[in-house]
Formats: structure tokens, sequence, C-alpha cells
């Protein structure tokens, strides 16, 4: 449904899209993740056909954006981060100008109004003036106006940018229901709207696509593996630490500290080892305080992309690579990113020679 | 064209639903109203001279502010709204966009001057019928002069970042555009024939004057108007496609 092939975007000097390849298929929901800059708008804009792309091939709906810009004008709906619209009219009005500039009957375009404005929930209010709605309001009718013509693709930048949290949540209802019969490309810079809407996330960074996959798929290429939280009264530190790596599956064992007389551990392996950890505390008997599997989230990629720490480091050629996670346990330190339940603040450098902020503070001394 | 009259309907309702057109209307109708009696008492009740008078100073001097102020937001407003961003999405050509906004002013500056041919109208019931063939032509001239008026001020809007700057500009251009022809005249030399030629190239005034105010439809000045208009919703459209390649 889109397919955007080497896309280059320049401002004079400035290279605001750098040669970005993807492919979204028909239904699908795509959301699009990255800082201020990224060059997320900037691509949006491109495929909406606002902004002609300064080299590369970008195909909508079945369309090229350079070549057959109306035919692609036709079959999308773009909602751009400033909601465009008219505030001197009212709502019904805004919608049927749309319905019309896309060809619609006055009849037909009054009644997809209609359904457009129920499926946003402002049915009641198409009477109203759009410059004395609320924030949150207008951004619905800018998403109905976008859906108006019933348009196979959805574009939508920054879709929540602006509203409170709970005009967030209801407008991420709203998307999570749009997504269910089109193709969305949405863009964020807002972590829970893209995980909560998208499957699959294409994460952007100084107009270059860092990572492309499932959420999940994606925190695991940053070399966030998912890993078991052991705390207990386990008596000799050394001894247990020796055991749980004996378990099958184990790859490193790592003391995180102490909390009175516990002793707490990370055991990362190639599963989840929780019930081999929970046997072997009980036929040591060590009291068990918390037994956890820690999943790592797609914020921490995104924190680490905000404080301008490249993903692609050490990687000149510029493909999205994933990050190997090292099998020596002292090269894993430097590499892994925070858990969920870690503090995600960055920390002043520690005796490792990386200055990564999430690197979790050194073990207290034995 | 492609979303033209879609385009003009929407420019026409915000043009009339705004309070700020009527009282340009309002003004427009005091400001006619004021010319055309001074002009009929100074030609002694002789109602096609006042017709002529209206049609020469009075006109230029409206339209030369008149239409800068109600094109000045047409584009840059909406450039700073988002709503060009929207129009430029939408299944609607560059230049459709520019000539339903261009046909809106024009409508609404012929409107606003129609008030004039009123006069004569009045003057008929009351005894002293004015040449309508002239009245029609005159009218039909000040169509095209508010087309052109109207052009530039589209042209400025789509240039500036602000409706006060866009206004400011095309103000500019229209005075530039009335006084030029007059500055020629001062030219002496060998430079004098080449400022003459210059002249009969941009003196929108002596074309309206030789031919739409004298009653006569004149080819050559039919023409000379639509290469002016045609050359400022040109510039307009560029202009606006420019707004593209911004960042």
């Amino acid at each position: 449904m889109i397919l955007v092939q080497n896309l280059i975007r320049r401002f004079g000097s400035l290279t605001a899209v750098d040669g970005i390849d993807f492919e979204i298929g028909a239904g699908e929901v795509v959301g699009f993740l990255g800082p201020n800059g990224a060059g997320k708008s900037t691509t949006l804009r491109i495929l909406a056909g606002f902004l002609p792309a300064t080299r590369g091939r970008v195909v909508v709906a079945g369309h090229d954006v350079l070549t057959e810009s109306m035919e692609v004008r036709r079959r999308i709906g773009y909602l751009p981060e400033a909601v465009p619209l008219y505030r001197d009219h009212r709502v019904e009005e805004m919608l049927l100008f749309q319905g019309r500039l896309h060809g619609l009957s006055r009849r037909e375009a009054r009644r997809r109004a209609g359904e457009v404005l129920e499926r946003v929930g402002m049915g009641e209010r198409s009477r109203s003036i759009i410059g004395r709605l609320s924030k949150g309001q207008r951004q619905r009718i800018g998403l109905a106006v976008a859906l108006l013509p019933d348009p196979e693709v959805l574009l939508l930048d920054e879709p929540t940018s602006g509203l409170d949290p709970l005009q967030r949540i209801e407008v991420r209802k709203l998307l999570g229901e749009l997504a269910a019969d089109r193709t969305v490309l949405l863009s964020s810079h807002i972590l829970p709207e893209v995980e909560a809407v998208a499957p699959r996330v294409i994460v952007l960074h100084r107009g270059r696509i860092v990572a492309d996959g499932t959420n999940q798929e994606l925190v695991e290429a940053l070399g966030g593996r998912s890993h078991v939280r052991f705390e207990a009264v386990v008596g000799d530190p050394l001894e247990a630490q020796r055991l749980l790596l004996q378990l099958p599956g184990v790859r490193s064992v790592r003391e995180e500290g102490t909390a009175g007389i516990h002793r707490g551990f990370r055991i990362d392996a190639d599963g989840d080892v929780r019930e081999d950890v929970g046997a072997l505390a009980a036929q040591r008997g060590w009291a068990i305080r918390e037994l956890s599997w820690q999943r790592p989230t797609l914020e921490q990629l995104f924190l680490r992309l905000a404080l301008d720490l490249d993903p692609l480091e050490g990687e000149p050629g510029g493909e999205p690579v994933p990050v190997e996670t090292p099998a020596s346990p002292q090269e894993s330190v430097q590499l892994e990113l925070p858990v969920a339940g870690e503090s995600v603040a960055p920390q002043a450098p520690g005796p490792a020679p990386t200055l990564n902020p999430f690197q979790p503070p050194p073990p207290p001394a034995t | 064209m492609k979303g033209f009259t879609i385009i003009l309907r929407r420019e026409l309702a915000g043009l009339y639903f705004s309070p700020v057109s009527w009282f340009l209307l309002a003004a427009t109708l005091l400001y006619n109203g004021f010319f055309f009696l001074t002009m009929l008492q100074a030609s002694g009740g002789e109602v096609n001279l006042a017709l002529s008078a209206m049609h020469q100073g009075p006109l230029w001097f409206l339209l030369s502010f008149l239409a800068p102020l109600l094109t000045m937001r047409m584009i840059s407003e909406e450039g700073r709204s988002g709503m060009l961003e929207f129009l430029l999405t939408a299944p609607v050509t560059d230049a459709a966009v520019v000539l339903g906004k261009l046909v809106a002013s024009t409508v609404f500056l012929v409107v606003a001057w129609t008030s004039v041919p009123l006069y004569a109208l009045l003057c008929q019931f009351l005894g002293a019928p004015p040449d309508w063939g002239q009245v029609a032509t005159q009218w039909l001239g000040v169509a095209f002069v508010a087309t052109l008026f109207s052009g530039i001020g589209l042209v400025a809007s789509a240039a500036s970042a602000t409706p006060l700057f866009a206004a400011f500009l095309a103000i500019l251009a229209n005075l530039l555009l009335l006084v030029l022809p007059l500055a020629t005249g001062f030219v002496r030399g060998p430079w004098r024939e080449g400022a003459e030629w210059v002249r009969d190239k941009i003196d929108v005034q002596a074309h309206f004057q030789g031919s739409f105010l004298t009653g006569a439809i004149d080819s050559a000045h039919l023409v000379f108007y639509a290469a002016w208009i045609g050359l400022v919703v040109f510039l307009a459209v560029r202009l606006l496609e420019s707004k593209r390649w911004a960042r």
C-alpha cells in the first residue's frame, strides 16, 4: 500500500530525510517514532504529496506520488500536526467542503459527514463553530475531515499532540478503531501512543531508519533482552551465583546489589527460567522476595535516541543493524538497556569506559 | 478545472460572512456615493460625464487599496494556519486554488463597485438617462481591472509570510503600476522612445481610458489586460507551488 525507496529530502544544506526505504502492506498500522527533527513530518508530507522528494520513489495506493499526485491525493486522508480547519466555519461546513473537494455530491458529503462525526464521537457538534471548540475536539474534527473521503491510507502526524492525558486516551482509542479497516501510518514522539496503536514501529533518527519491526523485535534488536530478576536471602552470594549459572539456558548471572539481608540477581537466559530458579530456591531453602520476568520497553530505545545516543554507532553503513548481545557478562553490562522498573534517569559514568547513561550502577564490592 | 468552483464558493462565503468585508462594502458605498455626488455637481448634472469621472481617479484609488485588503490573507494566512497544506494535499490543482481565490476577490470588488451603475439607474428614474452601453463597457472594464489588482494582491500574499506585509507589498505594486507610466513623461533624450514603449506596456489606466471608459471594446486592450492577468496568475501559481519547497 505504501512503498518508499531511497527517499531523500534536503532543505538547502540540511538533509531532513536521508535515504530511507520501507514498505507498508494493506491494512497495516505502522507508527513512525523518533525525536523532534527526526524527519517524521517531512516523510509524511512527502507521502501526502505536499512536499516533493529531492530523490527517491514513493508509491501510495499503487500510484507514484510525484507523477500521479492527484490519484494519490484522492486515496489518502492526511492530518498534519497543526490541524487544518477553518476556525470560522461550522463543523459540518468544513466537512462538506472536504467532501466536495474529493468529488462527493452534496448529499453524499452530508451523509459521510454524519457518519464520520459519529465515529469520532462529535455527532452532536455538527453545528458548532470550529473556533469555539476545545483543542481535543478540534483534533477529533481534524480526524473526521481526514476520514471523510473514506481513504485507503490514513496519514496522521502527531495526532495527539497538545492534548491532555484524557483526550489522548480518547484519541488513542479512536485510532485503534480506525486501524481496523485501513492502512494507517501515524507519527509520534509519544511512546505509549505508538505502542498502544501500532503493532509495527519504524524508528527514525536524523532522517534515517534505525529500527523497523514490532515493539518486541525492536527492543531485542537494540540489545534490550528480557531477563529474570531474582531477589532472595541466599547466604553465600557467590555460591548462589554459581548455582544459578549452572541452570539450563542461563548465559549470565550478575549480582545487582543488596536490600537488607536480600541479595538481588539479574539472570540472562535464552528463555524464561523462573520455574528453574524457583525450584532451585526451594531446594536450597532460599527465602524469595522477588522472582520476576523483566521485559524492556520501547521507551528505553526512544530515550536512547532522544539523548542522542546513536543506535547506529559503529555502523557506518547506516543500515538498521540489530545490536548484538555479547556473550561475556562484562560486555553485557556495557550494552544493556535498562528494564521496566529500573530508573532511566541518566547517571554519571561509572568505571566502565562507555558513556552509557542507562548503565546501572556497578554492583557493590563483595 | 477540478476544485475551482468549490474553492470559489468557499472564498466567497469567507468574504461575505466576514464582518470586515461588510465594513469594507459599507465604506465603499459611502466612498462611491460621495464621489458620484461630487462629480455630478461638478459636471452640472451631466450623468455620463460624472460616470466617466468616477472611472478615473476614484476607481483606481479605491481598487489600489481595497483589492490588497481582500487578498492579503488569502494565501499568507492560510500558509500560517496550515490550511494551505490541507488544500495542496486535496485533489485540486494549484491553479484551481489560485483562480478560485482570484475570482472570489474579483466578484467582491465588482459587486462593491456596482453601486455606481446603481446610481446611474437612479438618475434614469430621476429623468437623466445615462448611456447604458457605455455604463456596461465601463462595468466590464472594472471587472478586468479588479481581476488584475486581485491577481497582484494574490502574488503579494503568496510571497509574504504575514497578511499585513502582503497588503503593503500589493498596495505598493498597485501604486507603482499607476505612477510609473506618468514618470516616463519626464524622460528626455535618447531614452524617451524606450520609455514610451515601456509605458505602453504597463499603462493600465491608459488602456482602460482608451477603450472601456469610452464605451468601446477594443480587442487590443482586452488582450493587454488578459496578458497582465495571465502573468500575475502564473506568478501566483508558481509562488504557491514554491511553498511546497519551503521548510
